[in-house]
């Protein structure tokens, strides 16, 4: 029988893990058992419920005004893994001084980073945007619509982006893109990008930004988008959306390899 | 000359910054401009010279081309006429031939460069002053009327006869060399030529010394001094000409090979550091911080080599050649009842059996005064060993310190941080690859350390919300200090308990709580105190000083509790004693009566030494628990570095192929050098060696193992599984601090082993003092027995309280005088710093 001594041994342990990941475990409540329990209470999932909440605060026509609804949501109620208004910032701020024609997005989820960079396009460009949980995709729409953006803007794809990557040219007519936002899967940023090359979907000096690559992280297309050659690849360092504490980056990749 | 050269490699100097690459991408090329810089001298005497006939210059420069074309012809024809002429060979006649056609060459060269760098160096040497001409010219004077006997008449002359000199010197030449079947109109030109050569040789090689002075771009230097060093390469052969010719060129490969000897063994010298290389290499990856932890484990190292010569030299290697050998004695023979197991790994492992009664305990040796023929006195070498170990640390220790504290007090290292480490890190001596990737990161480690410490002392905060936060980390570190004192208090009372009970009814783990207990808490509380000291935001380097104080404490707490629980156990064994003399009047009483009785004189019986009933010998279990406690903490170690650290990284490393999240950067990550702990692991155990090695010699050994292997791992896991600390920083003076942590656990080491010495009898029936009443008592019985009766007296005398008492008096006053004296000399450089920074602001103003 180990003795009760050697068990309050541990109990420093214990506490450097509270003390030092204490952000993470934040997080871990807010994001997971929050969201399963309210799953649990309530019977509707969570990105219903983010609509709901928007529905009855937000005012219609005002993509301002809707991301602000869904950070108040974010920071009272759950949270929301979506762009967020910091690294928000960075990306439109990154997708004004471009000025793409097109803008291809990957993942959805509820709609938050398509009506951010749909209200920071420029004129008659054109954004599409890709979302293979059909349920997501159909809160992203209404949202999309509830911010006043039409088809001629924003075309919303229902389909996962390995499949739906190859038809962009056929069946959706996009020659090539200039602008990419990818904030699916971290584990499929990597074969995405590839899919992009191997398409010749990627304009010369078309810019592709990938969320959340440092925390959760995608070290793989990280690694690979340095070593290549065929990126100029910049990480900006911001924190987390609505957890200021656990920090995370945007990677900026300027795509050289068309010529 | 070899001074100026060694200094090279230090990249301290800046002034050599722009000379230097050149004088070390070739080892060869650099021995050539030193002989060139040897011959100095004679430079200003061409320069000399030039003044004269500086008006013809220009003439003079256009001739040459044409005439060391005939110059070469000549010597082909002379080589084979006139190779005997002097003793010179064929093979000086060969080199005088390689010389003309290089000459010829480097003719063209000349009137190349002449443009650019020579004129402004003429310039420049025609405006030395009279008298320094006059004495380098006697030097050349003695230099070439070495070689020519004749000459040595117009040793003494002017520029005139200096200039004949050089004409009849050309005529020699060209007459052992040469000339002699050409015209005689042929021959001033050729003089001149030479002359002009020589001229051409010494401005070169005056450029060279001179060139780091030039307001030039540093391209243009490279390409001039390049051009100057082969020009001087080729033709310096032919300064030294003539008779002397062999004897010359003799002594520059003389001096050449005594420069490569001397580079040679200076790198031969370094090379001979103990894991310079591994330390260097950590260092630039890591910062001088992990390297500074290394470094005082080697220092350790070479410490505990010494402790281990005394040890191993003076008392175990002569009680195992010369002292009575095992199984003669009761004290040097296993007991019947454990005979058995004896030489069981498990009871070996637990350094009992035959561990125990060997030499590495003190329970083995015997109390005769002399062994074997050389009348080796062994107690009193076994007790002035065991003192002399303590007083050769405390000397070195404060030694160390004092050495450190010195080198503190010098230079300004506050000011033009920046521009030092720009312009003087690079090392111009690395030669392969790797060591250069390695110095470009240490450089870069450097300058991150830089702009820490920039930033950390222009930092402007809220001090009132800092100190609070500072008080409350405190108010923590001290609740997990006393809760972790009170935890070790609890485990050593009910361990008690348990062994009043007896061990054997209890388990693995209740035998085994206070050790994993303590092992526990020394590793998860400093943990624990790292998390707190993030809250104090101090700059790295003075958080290291906080942490390590407060594990420092901790450990304090563990060590001094353990020597608490054995001083009980200490005490258990002399009452045990008490009984087992009883015990042993009684066992021989009734061996007497029940053989022979009646009988006094009867010789003594023999009963095989196994047999004997002996005493509990306090000394070797003292001995065996810190030589236990020694091994199980490498092991510990060891095996933390193996979990902790090695399957962590590879866990972090081949997982994160498949992995939700970001390993490397998020949770578990790889693990950072933990400084501080190793670092007072490093002194805690020292201090268990000091305390522990009187009783169990083997203890230094055992430590010089461990430190080498740790030395070892710690180097390759360090590389291979850690990764920097994210605030990489300098480790400026902290080593003065382990120094003093190790002073204070020097100390307090010394305090329990001297109390045992002075205080409790040694047991009766081992060890090399059984039978006195105190250890020390070995003393005063070779002064008793060795010494003259006389010098006892004077020992008498000299120990006597009343001429103590002022001896110390006195040395407390001269400590109190030279502390005084010291403050005082600090004060007054660190006025004089002030002086010369407030005058540089001065000249910076005006």
């Amino acid at each position: 029988m180990v003795s009760p001594a050697i068990a309050l041994a541990f109990l420093p342990f214990l506490i450097t893990l509270l003390i030092r990941y204490r952000h993470y475990l934040v997080l871990l409540y807010r994001a997971v058992l929050l969201g399963w329990l309210q799953d649990r209470l309530t019977g509707v999932p969570r990105e219903q419920r983010a609509f709901q909440y928007v529905l009855t605060h937000a005012i219609p026509g005002d993509p301002q005004h809707i991301l602000h609804t869904f950070d108040q949501w974010s920071y009272h109620c759950e949270h929301l893994s979506c762009v967020g208004p910091l690294k928000g910032k960075i990306v439109e701020k990154l997708l004004c001084e471009r000025a793409p024609r097109t803008v291809l997005e990957l993942g959805t989820y509820c709609g938050y980073g398509t009506v951010l960079m749909a209200a920071a396009l420029p004129p008659a460009a054109r954004l599409y945007t890709v979302e293979p949980n059909p349920q997501h995709a159909s809160v992203a729409e209404k949202v999309i619509r509830l911010a006043g953006f039409d088809e001629q803007t924003v075309e919303l794809i229902v389909g996962h982006s390995e499949e739906v990557i190859p038809q962009l040219r056929e069946q959706h007519g996009v020659q090539s893109v200039d602008f990419v936002f990818m904030d699916h899967w971290k584990r499929c940023y990597l074969r995405d990008l590839q899919l992009l090359e191997e398409h010749g979907l990627l304009a010369d000096r078309a810019t592709v930004l990938a969320d959340n690559v440092v925390f959760p992280g995608a070290p793989h297309f990280l690694q690979y988008a340095k070593t290549c050659g065929k990126y100029r690849c910049r990480v900006h360092r911001a924190s987390l959306e609505y957890c200021r504490a656990i920090p995370d980056g945007i990677a900026e990749l300027c795509y050289t390899g068309a010529r | 000359n070899f001074f100026y050269f060694s200094q090279c490699g230090n990249f301290v100097n800046t002034l050599f910054l722009l000379t230097n690459p050149y004088f070390t991408c070739t080892c060869f090329r650099f021995l050539i401009t030193d002989v060139s810089e040897v011959n100095n001298e004679e430079d200003s005497a061409a320069e000399n010279q030039e003044n004269d006939r500086g008006a013809d210059k220009e003439r003079k420069r256009a001739k040459p081309r044409t005439r060391r074309g005939h110059g070469r012809g000549r010597a082909r024809h002379g080589g084979e006429e006139d190779g005997d002429d002097e003793d010179g060979t064929r093979r000086a006649g060969q080199r005088r031939q390689r010389n003309r056609r290089g000459r010829g060459r480097a003719g063209n060269e000349g009137s190349d460069s002449e443009g650019d760098p020579t004129k402004a160096r003429k310039n420049q040497a025609n405006q030395k002053s009279k008298e320094d001409d006059e004495q380098e010219e006697d030097e050349k004077g003695g230099k070439s009327g070495k070689g020519k006997n004749e000459k040595k008449q117009d040793k003494k002359v002017d520029k005139k006869g200096k200039k004949e000199k050089a004409n009849k010197k050309k005529k020699d030449k060209k007459k052992s060399g040469s000339g002699s079947g050409s015209d005689s109109e042929e021959e001033p030109i050729t003089e001149e030529e030479l002359a002009k050569l020589k001229e051409e040789v010494e401005e070169k090689k005056k450029l060279i010394a001179t060139l780091r002075n030039k307001p030039w771009k540093m391209k243009k230097k490279l390409s001039v001094l390049k051009e100057a060093q082969l020009f001087v390469e080729k033709f310096e052969g032919a300064l030294g000409k003539g008779k002397g010719k062999k004897f010359y060129a003799y002594k520059v490969m003389m001096t050449k090979k005594w420069m490569k000897f001397q580079r040679d063994f200076e790198n031969f010298k370094t090379a001979c550091i103990p894991w310079e290389m591994k330390i260097k290499e950590i260092e630039s990856h890591f910062g001088s911080s992990v390297a500074s932890y290394f470094i005082f484990l080697r220092w350790m190292y070479g410490i505990n080599m010494i402790l281990f010569g005394l040890t191993f030299g003076l008392v175990m290697i002569p009680e195992a050649l010369m002292g009575k050998p095992y199984g003669s004695l009761p004290r040097k023979t296993v007991p019947r009842a454990e005979e058995a197991t004896a030489m069981n790994f498990a009871t070996l492992w637990d350094f009992s059996g035959f561990a125990q009664y060997s030499v590495l305990f003190y329970g083995y040796y015997n109390n005769q005064r002399t062994i074997g023929w050389l009348k080796f006195r062994m107690p009193l070498s076994y007790f002035l060993v065991g003192v002399g170990t303590i007083g050769y640390s405390f000397m070195i220790v404060i030694r160390t310190m004092a050495r450190n504290a010195n080198e503190d007090g010098g230079g300004d290292d506050t000011s033009f941080n920046f521009s030092w480490k720009m312009f003087t890190s690079w090392d111009y001596l690395i030669g392969n690859p790797e060591t250069a990737d390695n110095k470009f990161a240490s450089i870069t480690t450097s300058f991150k350390e830089a702009i820490v410490e920039e930033q950390e002392s222009r930092k402007e905060e809220n001090i009132h919300l800092t100190r609070f936060l500072r008080v409350l980390a405190n108010f923590l570190a001290l609740c997990t200090l006393a809760g972790s004192g009170y935890l070790i208090f609890f485990v050593v009372r009910r361990s008690q308990k348990f062994a009043l009970e007896g061990l054997e009814n209890y388990g693995w783990w209740e035998r085994n709580e206070v050790n994993m207990v303590m092992s526990l808490l020394g590793m998860f509380c400093p943990t624990l105190f790292d998390v707190i000291s993030s809250l104090e935001n101090y700059h790295p380097r003075i958080a290291l000083r906080w942490q390590l104080g407060r594990i420092f404490a901790l450990f304090l707490g563990n060590l001094y509790t353990f020597i608490i629980a054995l001083m009980d156990e200490i005490n258990l064994k002399l009452e045990e004693e008490k009984i087992v003399k009883y015990n042993m009047t009684i066992w021989e009483a009734s061996l007497y009566n029940g053989t022979i009785p009646e009988n006094s004189t009867a010789p003594p019986i023999q009963v095989d030494p196994a047999d004997v009933p002996r005493g509990p010998c306090w000394e070797t279990m003292v001995g065996q628990e810190f030589v236990r406690l020694t091994v199980s903490d490498t092991m510990t170690t060891y095996i933390t570095i193996l979990i902790g650290d090695f399957l962590r990284a590879v866990f972090v490393r081949f997982f994160n192929y498949c992995w939700c999240w970001d390993l490397e950067y998020g949770f578990p990550s790889y693990s950072e050098f933990d400084i501080s702990g190793n670092v007072l692991g490093l002194i805690f155990n020292q201090g268990m060696i000091w305390m522990g090695s009187f009783y169990a010699p083997c203890l230094p050994a055992i430590n010089v193992f461990r430190l080498h292997t740790s030395m070892y791992l710690q180097c390759w896991a360090v590389m291979c599984c850690n990764v920097p600390q994210e605030r990489v920083f300098k480790a400026s003076r902290s080593n003065n601090f382990y120094m003093a942590m190790l002073l204070f656990i020097l100390f307090l080491s010394t305090l329990p082993a001297v109390y045992t010495i002075v205080s409790i009898p040694p047991s009766f029936d081992c060890g090399p003092f059984s039978g006195k009443t105190r250890m020390f008592e070995v003393i005063s019985e070779t002064l008793e027995h060795d010494f003259p009766s006389w010098f006892g007296k004077v020992f008498g005398y000299a120990s006597n309280p009343g001429l103590i008492l002022p001896f110390i008096l006195l040395m407390v006053l001269s400590i109190y005088y030279l502390n005084a004296t010291s403050k005082s000399y600090k004060e007054a450089n660190l006025e004089l710093k002030k002086k010369l920074q407030s005058m540089r602001q001065k000249n910076k103003n005006c």
